[in-house]
């Protein structure tokens, strides 16, 4: 199924997907002008202070072709494969000439390593290309001091972006990019909501919400709305509905996969997905205090959350968007998940969803074996439990 | 059933025990088993009872005389009597993988075991490591791993305990002297906001406490435990210099890793401290008389990362055949250097900030671990290192690289080898040992030729 001939013949939606597939083409042009780009690596990296600054937010992403001569060299194997093909990319001196700072959030340990070894490399090699790096060191317990430590974090943020900027960010620069922001989730958010009608598929549906990282905020809603807009008109998709939980896709090579076998995937939680746009930010809150509400009160993410509180999260994500059955799928050596998923199964499977693990997976996904079979295995399923149904 | 047994046979490729020769050693590991039979007691009259990860300040709960058991410790107690293989074999059972987060995962493998508490009908004997981890009523962890928040509360769950967590902060300055900071000049060495959280955080756990146990903080009490622990800690410091000076060395890891990792755990107490001190005055006595752990010692090692709980007597494989002893385990040396802190009384809760926050840092974040070490390596004239690497553990991911990096380009051959602390279907003694072999006779043999040439 993949991307159909419907949404290829929407002029907005083939914007979406050359941005999405020439990922360096705007930052890149925007450099030119003059104007900053700033790589975000994890997913707690506030766009708003980013794009108040002036700047242009654009989410690191790994290249599955490179060769890791310089990760093997710096990363133990514990790390996930994409993060390791990330951090490729930072260390080889790529994204030297792409971004001029890398802004990186606690998000999940991995990361946080990963930021412990860029700023020991910058101690130690400094000859080496790597981007100056701020950290963001949000709380996550949702504790009485939460509030109060975030805020403190977030503005220690506001200062990087000013120094980046070299200029003062003000509250009410804020206050319009979190309007800007706000307007383009809730137009992912009408995507979105076709998305779970059948009208957009779910690789549609990663074409559309990542050609964001790396555009300006504008105009991707303003594009957003135009394929909404024209999906209203697309054919349903007549297949079961699967929700997908587990790593981050930063293409859509598994999903075609997955819908390739007679699925389609209605939702996400991973950071390249509906999580984007889970949450705005409460523009009645100082700036400060409605980024920290946005980001932090967002739904539970897989590795910052306990396991009930995943187990909760995955049932809500998971009648909200529709879907009949489950997709887990985690990487090799992303193993946070693991934990939840026994737990997470057991009710799913207990509201009647039919689930389907796979875990320790290698990267990228065409590296693994049976994987079409595997789906293939879950629609027959979920179909015959429809038809009996 | 025969898979509920303990295993019986060795691993393969196992020795024999390790040979310990200090009577503080012994006397740790008797008065573990007697303080474990008290606490049981206690818990058994209906007392509430912690389960806390290493990192969580436990000075609190020593204060409040609640008691508790430390997840490594125990941990290591399973490893050592050869349970992971049946513990993760439930895991396994459960739906869990069977290969991930061994030394946070192995107390929430025993809670799924219904024999823990049981004896042996053949044989009379407990089943369960020591009879069993008690029922605790609290399970504490820290954030500092995604995946031990987790575990944690699925063993709490299990165990029908409540469960509370402990946020954790990345440190934005770092200056590399650690070691020549932390005792009196912390605020030098913190962030000041990651000390102001985590008294936050300390009044907060407090608070929890309190409401839990019914019992009270009091900060009369707290304070005597912190001097007590400075006591305890100011010993080891001795005792670690005393080895670091000796030619040879009086004792081996083997002795020091229990001796000490036991009491670390009791630190607070009365016993504790003098335990310390008495382990000091038996060294120096060794010392005194004259007396070598290895007297044919020519090659000083130093062991980097978690012991290999299962396999102790590991590290004295190469005593013979090579004088090749190891002297050196942070375990020690983290007494020695990670936990005094002076001048309490200004501010005890932010001494202990100041203590807790960084234990974590001073291990698994470079450059603090990779400038220690050499510190390390000099003070105790160290000949080559072996660090080992957990294959499962996040949380122990700490900047191999830049750790071996900076040993080297000081003049330390590094071995790096992968390995699991706690789970013994992972190790193998032979390929092991075969792999330090190597190099004590490629790299740690030359480079001392080398330098004595020079």
């Amino acid at each position: 199924m993949a991307i159909r001939q419907c949404a290829l013949g929407c002029a907005a939606f083939a914007q979406l997907k050359h941005i999405y597939e020439n990922r360096e083409e705007i930052p890149a042009k925007l450099r030119a002008e003059g104007v900053k780009v700033i790589g975000k690596m994890g997913c707690d990296v506030p766009d708003e202070l980013i794009i108040a600054g002036g700047m242009l937010p654009v989410q690191i992403y790994a290249d599955p072709a490179k060769e890791l001569k310089e990760t093997d060299v710096y990363l133990e194997y514990a790390f996930d494969p994409m993060v390791r093909a990330q951090f490729e990319k930072i260390v080889d001196g790529t994204y030297a000439n792409q971004i001029d700072a890398l802004a990186i959030s606690n998000s999940t340990d991995v990361i946080i390593r990963t930021y412990l070894y860029l700023r020991e490399l910058h101690r130690v090699e400094p000859e080496k290309k790597v981007p100056e790096v701020e950290f963001i060191d949000w709380l996550f317990t949702r504790k009485p001091m939460h509030q109060k430590r975030n805020e403190l974090i977030i503005n220690i943020f506001w200062g990087a972006v000013e120094r980046w900027a070299g200029r003062q960010v003000t509250g009410d620069q804020v206050f319009e990019a979190s309007k800007l922001c706000n307007a383009n989730k809730a137009a992912l958010r009408r995507m979105q909501a076709l998305r779970c009608e059948g009208r957009i598929s779910g690789c549609e549906a990663l074409v559309i919400i990542g050609a964001g990282f790396f555009m300006e905020k504008a105009k991707h809603t303003e594009l957003v709305n135009a394929v909404a807009d024209a999906a209203k008109e697309w054919p349903v998709i007549d297949a079961p509905k699967v929700f997908f939980t587990g790593s981050n896709q930063e293409d859509t090579s598994l999903y075609q996969k997955i819908e390739d076998a007679g699925l389609l995937v209605v939702g996400e939680d991973h950071d390249w997905g509906a999580r984007v746009f889970d949450r705005d930010v409460n523009l009645e809150l100082s700036p400060a205090s409605g980024l920290v509400d946005c980001y932090m009160l967002r739904e539970f993410s897989s590795k910052k959350a306990f396991v009930s509180q995943r187990v909760d999260a995955l049932n809500r994500e998971v009648k909200a968007s529709g879907a009949d059955g489950v997709i887990f799928y985690t990487n090799q050596y992303e193993e946070a998940a693991s934990w939840d998923y026994p737990s997470q199964k057991e009710s799913l499977e207990a509201a009647g969803k039919k689930t389907l693990g796979l875990f320790k997976m290698l990267w990228p996904c065409d590296k693994n074996e049976g994987l079409a079979e595997a789906f293939a295995g879950l629609a027959a399923d979920m179909k015959g439990g429809r038809m009996n149904g | 059933m025969a898979e509920e047994k303990r295993p019986e046979k060795k691993p393969e490729g196992s020795r024999s025990s390790a040979v310990k020769k200090l009577q503080a050693t012994a006397e740790a590991s008797a008065y573990q088993k007697a303080w474990f039979a008290d606490l049981k007691k206690r818990v058994e009259a209906g007392e509430d009872f912690a389960y806390l990860n290493a990192d969580v300040p436990l000075e609190v709960l020593r204060a409040m005389d609640i008691p508790f058991v430390v997840n490594q410790w125990w941990a290591a107690i399973c490893g050592a009597k050869r349970m992971t293989r049946k513990y993760f074999g439930l895991l396994r059972d459960a739906g869990y993988r069977d290969d991930l987060c061994s030394y946070c995962a192995t107390a929430f493998a025993e809670s799924l075991d219904p024999d823990d508490h049981k004896i042996d009908p053949e044989t009379g004997k407990e089943l369960g490591p020591w009879g069993g981890l008690p029922t605790p009523t609290i399970a504490i962890t820290r954030l500092t791993c995604d995946c031990q928040s987790k575990i944690f509360e699925l063993f709490a769950k299990q165990h029908g305990a409540d469960f509370y967590v402990i946020e954790n902060t990345v440190a934005r300055k770092a200056p590399l002297n650690w070691f020549e900071l932390d005792e009196d000049r912390w605020e030098e060495l913190y962030d000041a906001d990651r000390l102001d959280a985590a008294v936050e955080e300390l009044k907060e756990l407090i608070q929890f406490l309190e409401q839990k146990t019914g019992k009270k903080f009091e900060m009369d009490k707290f304070i005597e435990v912190m001097k007590l622990i400075n006591e305890q800690e100011g010993w080891y410091k001795k005792l670690r210099d005393l080895i670091a000076e000796c030619h040879p060395v009086p004792v081996t890891v083997v002795d020091t890793i229990n001796a000490v990792m036991q009491a670390q755990w009791q630190r607070g107490t009365r016993w504790a401290a003098d335990h310390a001190k008495r382990l000091y005055e038996e060294v120096k006595a060794l010392v005194d008389k004259g007396e070598a752990a290895v007297p044919n010692e020519k090659y000083r090692l130093m062991w980097l990362g978690r012991g290999i709980w299962a396999d102790f007597a590991f590290y004295q494989r190469f005593e013979q055949k090579y004088g090749a002893v190891f002297i050196w385990t942070m375990y020690l040396a983290m007494g020695a250097d990670a936990y005094i802190r002076n001048h309490i009384e200004e501010d005890p809760l932010r001494a202990l900030a100041a203590r807790y926050i960084g234990m974590e840092d001073f291990l698994h974040m470079p450059p603090w671990n990779s400038q220690w070490y050499i510190q390390q390596a000099k003070q105790n004239d160290i000949d080559g290192v072996v660090y080992m690497v957990p294959e499962n553990c996040m949380q122990a991911v700490e900047g191999s690289y830049f750790i071996k990096t900076a040993l080297e380009d000081q003049g330390y051959p590094v071995l790096i080898f992968k390995a699991d602390p706690v789970d013994e279907r992972k190790w193998n003694a032979e390929t092991m040992g075969g792999l330090v072999d190597e190099f004590i006779e490629t790299r740690v043999i030359p480079n001392k030729d080398r330098k004595g040439e020079r």
